[in-house]
């Protein structure tokens, strides 16, 4: 390995955030490269020592009891303030009358091709658990840059792939976007479990679309939310998850999601 | 593959009670710390962290109860920031700054990598015991550059979280942490004096 790992690959390997699979890379050149294994020690000191020296203000002794005091006047004056409501749902309805809630309808009718938009996703632990793995998942694929372990762009080889390595089967849609492609596939684990991976491209942009077995802690059936810059959607079939994630707009995002959906062939519940 | 080794349980089971005072209180030290890292001035601080708490218990409604509570105010915190005074000064770096990231994406680094290993690794560990010196150091990084470091070394947040804080993706925190290190390096090298080579070096504290 002739290429030195890049500063962001070091700082990255200081802060814990590497994907296995970089970590392997990166101990893999470390363990032959002194110049980088200086660099990444280099990388873990600096962290230390930028974490003890940044603790460096205190607050003023009575600032505490002010916040305290600022934080129930307010809280007197408006009951209700200091606790969240259990549901954004029923968010503070009440403060925003009639001509809100008319105004709100209409932007959501405006919405309506792209439903999952307006869809509320209630995060249980694991949904939220799995999008953030997702994510970073999209993300890990994305810095590795590596070609997927099954390259084609055929989804009869893709498929046959996955023979073996996971406990369920999926179908990938036959017909796609003029400038969606699919690259590839990848093996992965969501929450412990076996996943399929599948990358597409649409345009310069990648999509990661992952699928599992669906399990029994069961949230809504499609969901639609940003996370770091993302836009992640998904669904559920009646034995799968389905969570695709990338930085293309929303609406070719949706559109590949409802493709695959689409393939599964069971019908789904909204 | 296994699991992502920063994965960890974020949510307890049972619905969250949790009230404002409750979730804020405990994160004023550290929203004051980074207040008066941004703002550099304790009076324009102490202005910022009220004006926060204030901005988040008035939108308290719309947190989402079993989310990450501590990144959402600093959001808020970072947002008042760059509303004052001292955060709209600083915003014409902040636009330089991303005019350079973008730039900066594949082609050459600002300062070299490897410019750690001009020195020797004692000398290195000597220079980050020096605390004073590695806040003054911090103290001239670019505020887009120091505001990932408060939040990655200080805070400790997990790069998701400080996207989320900054509204950035992932990819842009984690380049902005490599080039505020390497930015912290390189100041940390100027403004050292020269190695001595027979040095028996310091352990870090």
């Amino acid at each position: 390995m002739s290429d030195h790992l890049p500063s962001a690959t070091l700082s990255a390997l200081a802060d814990g955030e590497l994907s296995s699979d970089q970590l392997v890379l990166a101990n893999e050149h470390l363990a032959s490269c002194p110049q980088c294994t200086s660099n990444a020690l280099a990388q873990s000191l600096l962290k230390s020592a930028t974490a003890r020296a940044g603790q460096r203000y205190a607050p003023p002794s009575d600032l505490q009891g002010r916040m305290a005091r600022l934080v129930s006047e307010e809280a007197a004056r408006a009951p209700g303030l200091a606790a969240p409501m259990p549901h954004r749902a029923s968010w503070r309805f009440s403060s925003f009358g009639w001509p809100a809630l008319a105004a709100l309808l209409l932007v959501a009718a405006g919405l309506f091709s792209v439903q999952r938009w307006t869809q509320q996703y209630s995060t249980s632990s694991e949904s939220a658990g799995v999008v953030t793995e997702a994510c970073d998942q999209h993300v890990a694929t994305l810095a590795v840059n590596a070609p997927p372990e099954v390259v084609s762009s055929d989804r009869h080889t893709v498929k046959p792939w996955f023979q073996g390595k996971i406990p369920f089967s999926f179908n990938l849609p036959q017909a796609l976007p003029g400038d969606t492609t699919l690259d590839g596939a990848n093996l992965t684990y969501l929450h412990g479990q076996p996943t399929a991976q599948l990358l597409y491209s649409v345009g310069k942009h990648r999509v990661s679309v992952f699928l599992r077995q669906r399990t029994a802690q069961s949230g809504q059936n499609s969901l639609f939310i940003n996370r770091s810059g993302f836009h992640v959607t998904g669904f559920r079939t009646a034995d799968l998850e389905v969570v695709a994630i990338s930085d293309v707009d929303a609406v070719r995002l949706v559109d590949l999601a409802d493709r695959i959906e689409r393939a599964q062939g069971t019908a789904l519940g909204q | 593959m296994t699991l992502l080794p920063w994965k960890r349980p974020v949510h307890k089971s049972g619905p969250q009670t949790s009230t404002f005072e409750d979730l804020a209180l405990p994160l004023l030290p550290s929203l004051y710390n980074v207040a008066v890292w941004l703002s550099r001035n304790p009076a324009d601080a102490e202005d910022l962290v009220q004006e926060t708490f204030l901005k988040a218990l008035r939108g308290f409604a719309t947190f989402e109860p079993g989310s990450n509570f501590k990144a959402w105010i600093f959001r808020i915190l970072r947002n008042t920031y760059l509303t004052s005074r001292s955060g709209l000064a600083a915003m014409r770096t902040v636009a330089l700054e991303e005019e350079l990231e973008e730039r900066d994406d594949s082609g050459p680094r600002l300062v070299p990598e490897g410019a750690i290993d001009r020195q020797t690794p004692e000398v290195n560990l000597m220079r980050l015991s020096d605390r004073a010196a590695l806040q003054a150091a911090m103290e001239k990084l670019a505020p887009p550059l120091l505001e990932v470091i408060l939040l990655c070394d200080v805070e400790e947040m997990k790069y998701r979280e400080i996207a989320a804080v900054l509204e950035i993706p992932i990819g842009t925190v984690m380049s902005r942490i490599a080039r505020a290190r390497t930015a912290l390096r390189g100041l940390l090298q100027v403004n050292a004096p020269m190695p001595r080579e027979s040095s028996d070096g310091g352990g870090i504290s």
